[in-house]
């Protein structure tokens, strides 16, 4: 089992969907981006539970990008919940949200984000943005061997 | 303001009220033995008069915690408004402004010139409102956050801010005066924000004169309270509309000549109520403005 080459995009507005996909493809990422509409899906499909049952020997994606505000389970919980599953407890999740509310900004980090980025309003600006994170989380960050799924 | 005055006069009147009350009653205590009609007068006065400071003291109180309660709603109400003002407010514009751009990307070829004109002013228009709400929410985290006292090195921190500005603008030829061993007791958090929003002004609006001063330094109000002071020799303003300078989104320069939103001296008279102070300004139009707060 090996870690699989996609993102997956934690987001419930399909405008912003739409958006950062274009953006990683500006960015020449080809990595499959993979959308949860909502905390509750978002969980299963990384834990393999709920309609993703039959995703449960597959692997965990390389980086997951985490709305602040979604229905049903928020991205304070699901954070809570990837950090609490040895599964994803070490996953690199990156919050890209609208606020810099300080409240946010402090509670995204104490549950265990590791990166909080603000989706900036100016589209040349969010490509930019999307460019580093991939760059960076993709490419030039080592992820912990266990969030590759290798110790399951 | 009004209503501390209000309040310490209500103070005293029932502190003399209660002494005149105590004093009748134990007047009367003395001559008691006499039980005249006459002696009985006092102690009826002193009574009443204890009565009327208890009613004037409870209904007070009352009052008191009524207002206590009103602001704790409403403040918890401008919480959760700009929770939700900084998270959903800044999505449509995320949209509008990058589907027009995906737009001219992928039409950008067959858009007449004035289709793809009008599209810039969208993303333009967008990207000012995404200015406006930050600002907006900048205005009212300065009045939601609380406040620590503490001492301020204000000549180092005004020359943090200049070394910053410098440092983004190198082009600009300008002359700082700051004046030495400047302090201030306040939050060194909003302190600093308030200098940093009337430096920028100043290095905004001599932005048009080849050779720029601005001069930081102390003085006094017309009641002697020390004062510090930023003044510049830049576009200035007419006296006339000086009352205009500090509302929220309130401009006396077209965006086209100088660049903003209109909240940056609405930020500093708010932290400078917010530390007992007060804010004015002088200045004439092209003659260059000072602007001068105390904090205290």
């Amino acid at each position: 089992m090996r870690a699989m080459n996609e993102i997956l995009l934690v987001e419930d507005n399909p405008d912003d969907v739409e958006l950062t996909r274009r953006a990683f493809r500006k960015s020449q990422f080809e990595n499959e981006i993979v959308v949860a509409r909502d905390g509750i899906e978002a969980l299963d499909y990384l834990l393999g539970t709920g309609e993703h049952r039959e995703r449960e020997a597959l692997g965990l994606p390389q980086l997951v990008l985490l709305d602040l505000k979604l229905p049903r389970l928020d991205g304070l919980q699901v954070l809570d919940r990837m950090r609490g599953n040895p599964k994803t407890k070490l996953l690199p999740v990156v919050i890209l949200t609208s606020s810099t509310e300080p409240r946010d900004l402090v509670s995204g980090y104490s549950h265990g984000a590791n990166s909080y980025i603000r989706k900036p309003v100016d589209f040349e600006e969010f490509v930019e943005a999307v460019r580093q994170i991939g760059q960076y989380w993709l490419l030039l960050n080592q992820p912990a061997p266990s969030s590759t799924g290798d110790g399951s | 303001m009004i209503e501390r005055r209000r309040r310490r006069r209500l103070h005293i009147i029932t502190h003399v009220v209660v002494a005149l009350g105590l004093l009748l009653v134990a007047a009367a205590g003395r001559f008691a033995y006499r039980s005249s009609a006459a002696a009985r007068i006092p102690v009826v006065i002193g009574v009443l008069l204890l009565a009327t400071s208890h009613i004037l003291m409870t209904r007070e109180l009352y009052r008191l915690e009524n207002m206590e309660r009103e602001l704790h709603d409403a403040n918890r109400e401008l919480e959760s408004f700009s929770y939700s003002v900084s998270h959903d407010l800044r999505a449509p514009l995320r949209s509008i402004d990058g589907f027009s751009q995906a737009l001219i990307e992928d039409a950008g070829l067959t858009l007449v010139p004035e289709a793809r004109s009008h599209l810039d002013r969208i993303r333009a228009a967008t990207q000012r409102m995404g200015r406006l709400i930050d600002d907006l929410i900048g205005l009212s985290r300065v009045t939601r956050s609380g406040m620590t006292f503490e001492r301020i090195d204000v000549t180092d921190l005004v020359e943090q801010i200049v070394a910053e500005l410098r440092r983004q603008t190198p082009d600009r030829v300008i002359d700082v005066l700051i004046r030495p061993g400047m302090t201030a007791t306040g939050d060194p958090h909003l302190v600093r924000l308030a200098f940093q929003n009337l430096i920028e002004n100043a290095w905004k609006f001599t932005s048009r004169r080849p050779h720029a001063t601005i001069d930081v330094g102390e003085s006094r109000d017309k009641d002697g309270v020390p004062a510090f002071y930023v003044g510049d020799n830049g576009a200035g303003f007419d006296p006339e509309y000086a009352d205009k300078l500090f509302g929220a989104f309130q401009r006396l320069h077209t965006s086209a000549e100088f660049p903003g939103t209109g909240i940056g001296l609405a930020t500093v008279q708010r932290i400078v109520h917010r530390h007992g102070g007060h804010l004015w300004a002088e200045g004439e139009t092209n003659q260059g403005a000072c602007f001068y707060f105390t904090l205290e």
